[in-house]
């Protein structure tokens, strides 16, 4: 909210003798903000970022948020699932980047480290109108900021944990009034020797895991530069790479080895005149996947033409197009491909009670149309305060999916002939906030959503080939609280969150629970703060859920707890030396997220970070 | 006849009939599950959720996930065949695994838990157990080391030898001392000395051996190719190749199943795109051949009761949940449709 207060600031009351303040440039990050009413955001503070540094995205999203994040064991491919959908169907971002794989159709949050981004906003539902292809469940918006401040800042962080656990990070930044510079550098490495009972084998006898050490560095070297009063320039370079041994099913004795590396980069140029903005994205993204020696590369160049305009009577417009270019060599199959998309989106406000968007867009790949895609919003403040807020919001939208190109060049089995998967989102919520020394909100979303078309691979013999059969509804309640208030020194903040969804197949006349979709989940927290010192409490329930359709076999559900205590008093002449220890999985809880990957038990994190 | 004899020699028939004899001359009870029908759900790859589903044919119970349900843990693994012999139910799963129980009851006597890749099949003989295994993939995905991997003792243990054969071992059969392994890949039959523990003769096959299947007391080795099947009799005591009978049948799959008077089922499938599965039935003494005496898609296996005269034939449903299996007649007539495990892949019947 901050940052969408901070553009519209920047819009509309920057004077132009403003030279000192660069405004980030991100189209993403503007439309995810303006063009969204009605519809389901969670932004993380940098609080919230910080205390999961030396952890994974995935382990951010399960344990603060509705999503499920399917796990296959530690620091192995994490997948998310939006509201009962698949992790394709789930969209995300690097400064508006996508991140999926075009070959797969999605993401492993293992290896999108959270020292690569400043900030994690996550979207609910179906907006492929505002974010185009994949975001059917839902969409993760990853982003950087500049350094605030001029002249040299840095901080260098370093963690110690449990099962061999060591993590350094560095930044360095350095600002002028018209150009900044941000050097990231991390390394992660993980051995994960971690002890677990091996229930596949007689007795169950206790084992030490020797084959999932997980292993990650990476670099990112943005730049933001303003070379007029109307100009801006940022740029940004990611380069990261991860090497793991695959963690066996347990009964298996496979010995799995994978290898991704990545290369993104990304240029955004933005113009401003009097009430409209410029803006130009350029990009390329290379991923390379090895897999037991088997490589898998593919590339993508974006380029991208925005023009929006926020006019005087509440009105914001804006319109683009965007082209993709696609390489794909792989070890099956080498194939190009381009995608055009046109997109059309406004706003309206009235009096800051009322808001309004309509977003609307046409994309186009090979030979192919896919249906227009709008998405209509509304956000109504019934009850505006001094203390008090209730607001309304509804949502309604169309999602898309096109086929992978695994689903429709791999060879043997690939499909040429798949059709789009499409899905139909609505939702309604409620969102009532109280200010005051018991500041808390909290907010209620009913959402109903059908995906059609969805694609299965199925075996034909001995080769697998994917098919459009799967229809599914899904329904729910999400359900997210936060309060915060001050009993003498000490400050508090407590946050709880429940989950219901209701994920059924309804391909077949008998209507089933897909399976690893709980219907169950929550999460609730509790800091507390002293001065300098904070403790964190944390813990999240994830429901029981079945391993296959209409499968017998139903995994219990489960329960973590976290613990943190933070010091952030310590410094040495100008250097800040904050201290923060955690210890995960506190009940020493014996868990699944899948069947039979086996998960670590209790872990301490010791995370000390130099910040100039 | 005395009173004793009155009251004991009805006591000792019934206990002679509800009783079995084990090699080590202790009686054992009959077990819940040394009758009916027991059904191997292979499970779906990655999940290692195979098991086996009991199915009583008197009152037509279905019990699932027998292994689980007794020895309270997961079979985990991806169950590939499922062998009886010499008193034991040995539950081979090809993610690296034997497992051990007593056919009764399910409870595990033992297991073979190292030293093994993708173990196919399994053999007694000599007390000893030999088990086909592919051998671990190389980079191009072929399994040039394939082996039949020697366990000292019938309850399982550690594997002492591994004796190297050709590419993907399927099915083993012993005989006396010896062991014959079909090699599928490379379409031989190669016999193992039990005693030696060595490769000792190799026949050239026609066609991919699969299954070795008795008949009147003979040896056959049933293989396939694109165009054809094919049943060729070994001789136990020459250990050569005696006879051969062909049939055109295009696109077996290796699934086969021995019906009653010479007569087999097996699966055929044309495999992707076109996916059209089908039951051709053959009788070697008439020769007489059916093809698609049931059509569809998703056959994944298939198995005939010998008592009750039915034909079994087990449907995947994709791998996307529990599978199913239908019930006919040797009429073609359908008796009955189960839903199983997922995976459904074999049967065996007690």
């Amino acid at each position: 909210m901050t940052f969408a207060l901070w553009c519209v600031s920047l819009f509309y009351f920057a004077s132009p003798q403003d030279t000192v303040v660069l405004a980030e440039v991100g189209v993403h990050a503007a439309a995810l903000d303006r063009f969204s009413a009605g519809q389901t955001l969670i932004s993380y503070d940098k609080n919230t970022l910080a205390r999961y540094a030396a952890r994974s995205l995935g382990d951010l999203l399960q344990e603060t948020s509705p999503i499920f994040v399917r796990q296959y064991g530690a620091g192995m491919l994490a997948s998310p699932s939006f509201r009962g959908t698949s992790a394709g169907h789930t969209a995300l971002f690097w400064n508006g980047i996508p991140l999926n794989s075009i070959s797969l159709g999605q993401s492993d949050l293992s290896i999108l480290p959270l020292q690569a981004t400043d900030r994690v906003e996550v979207h609910f539902g179906s907006a492929a109108a505002l974010f185009g292809n994949e975001a059917i469940g839902g969409s993760v918006h990853l982003s950087t900021a500049p350094p605030k401040g001029r002249g040299f800042q840095g901080s260098l962080s370093q963690t110690v944990g449990s099962f061999g656990l060591a993590q350094t990070s560095m930044t360095a930044g350095y600002g002028t009034a018209k150009v900044r510079f941000q050097s990231k550098l991390y390394r992660q490495n993980q051995p994960n020797t971690f002890r677990y009972r091996d229930i596949s084998r007689a007795g169950a006898p206790w084992e030490q895991e020797d084959h999932a050490h997980f292993r990650q560095q990476g670099a990112i070297q943005e730049l933001w530069w303003q070379p007029s009063l109307r100009a801006q320039v940022k740029a940004s370079v990611w380069f990261n790479q991860a090497e793991r041994e695959i963690q066996p099913v347990l009964g298996s004795n496979s010995e799995d080895l994978q290898e991704d590396e990545s290369f993104r980069a990304v240029v955004d140029y933005q113009y401003q005149q009097r009430q409209s903005i410029w803006k130009i994205k350029g990009a390329l993204i290379q991923d390379r996947l090895q897999f037991n020696g088997q490589n898998n590369q593919t590339q993508q160049g974006i380029l991208g033409l925005d023009w929006e305009r926020h006019s005087a009577g509440n009105w914001a417009f804006r319109m683009g197009l965007r082209g993709t270019w696609m390489t794909a060599n792989l070890s099956t199959y080498s194939v190009t491909e381009q995608r055009l998309e046109a997109y059309q989106s406004m706003g309206w406000e009235l009096e800051d009670r009322i808001s309004v968007s309509l977003n609307l867009r046409q994309l186009a790949y090979p030979n192919e149309l896919v249906p227009f895609l709008p998405g209509l919003g509304l956000e109504w403040k019934l009850v505006q305060g001094e203390r008090r807020e209730l607001l309304f919001k509804t949502a309604v939208g169309l999602g898309v999916k096109l086929p992978t190109l695994n689903d429709r060049y791999w060879n043997p089995g690939g499909n040429p002939n798949l059709r789009p998967e499409k899905s139909k989102n609505g939702e309604l919520g409620l969102q009532l906030k109280q200010k005051g020394t018991f500041t808390w909100s909290q907010r209620l979303t009913y959402y109903r959503m059908k995906v059609d078309d969805w694609i299965i691979w199925l075996p034909k013999g001995a080769i697998w080939s994917p098919e459009n059969i799967r229809e599914v509804h899904n329904q729910g309640l999400e359900y997210q609280a936060n309060s915060s208030w001050t009993t003498g020194n000490w400050n508090w903040q407590a946050n709880l969150g429940y989950t219901y969804s209701r994920t059924r197949d309804r391909t077949e006349e008998e209507s089933q629970q897909l399976p690893y979709s709980p219907e169950h989940q929550g999460n609730a927290g509790l800091q507390l703060s002293l001065g300098d010192l904070a403790i964190d409490f944390s813990g999240f329930y994830v429901g029981p859920r079945s391993i296959a359709m209409g499968s017998s076999r139903v995994l219990d559900g489960y329960a973590l707890c976290n613990l943190g205590l933070s010091f952030s008093g310590a410094k040495w002449k100008s250097i800040q030396l904050p201290l923060r220890f955690q210890v995960l999985n506190v009940f020493n809880q014996s868990y699944e997220v899948l069947y039979l990957r086996a998960m670590p038990g209790r872990s301490y994190q010791l995370n000390l970070t130099l910040t100039l | 006849m005395n009173k004793f004899s009155k009251l004991i020699l009805p006591i000792f028939l019934g206990v002679l009939l509800f009783t079995a004899c084990d090699p080590t001359g202790e009686e054992r009870p009959q077990g819940v599950y040394d009758a009916g029908v027991l059904i191997l759900n292979e499970g779906a790859f990655g999940a290692n959720d195979g098991e086996v589903f009991h199915l009583n044919s008197t009152t037509a119970i279905l019990s699932p996930n027998l292994f689980e349900k007794v020895n309270a843990r997961p079979f985990a693994g991806l169950l590939e065949d499922l062998v009886l012999e010499e008193d034991r139910l040995y539950l081979v799963a090809n993610t690296g695994k034997v497992e051990v129980v007593q056919p009764g009851d399910f409870k595990s006597i033992g297991g073979v838990e190292k030293d093994l890749n993708q173990p196919r099949s399994l053999a007694t003989a000599r007390g000893k157990l030999f088990i086909s295994d592919y051998g671990p993939y190389d980079a191009n995905y072929n399994t040039p080391s394939s082996y039949v991997a020697v366990v000292q003792g019938l309850d399982g243990g550690v594997v002492k030898k591994k004796i190297l054969v050709s590419s993907k071992p399927e099915d083993l059969y012993a005989f006396g001392s010896y062991v014959f392994v079909a090699g599928s890949e490379g379409k031989k039959v190669e016999i193992l000395d039990a005693n030696a523990e060595l490769l000792f003769k190799s026949l050239e096959m026609p066609g991919q051996p699969v299954q070795f299947l008795e008949l009147n007391g003979e040896l056959w080795v049933f293989c396939y190719d694109a165009q054809k099947v094919y049943f060729v009799s070994i001789s136990k005591s020459g250990l050569s190749q005696t006879k051969i009978q062909s049939f055109p049948v295009a696109q077996a799959t290796g699934r086969i199943a021995q019906g009653d008077n010479d007569t087999f089922y097996l699966l055929t499938s044309s495999g992707w795109p076109d996916y059209k599965d089908g039951i051709t039935v053959i009788s070697l003494a008439t020769g007489i051949l059916t093809t698609d005496w049931k059509k569809g898609t998703g056959f994944y296996g298939i198995g005939f009761d010998p008592k009750k005269q039915q034909i079994y034939l087990a449907n995947a449903k994709g791998f996307q949940g529990n599978g199913e299996v239908t019930v006919y007649q040797k009429s073609g007539a359908e008796v009955s449709k189960l839903e199983v495990g997922r995976g459904p892949s074999g049967f065996l019947f007690r």
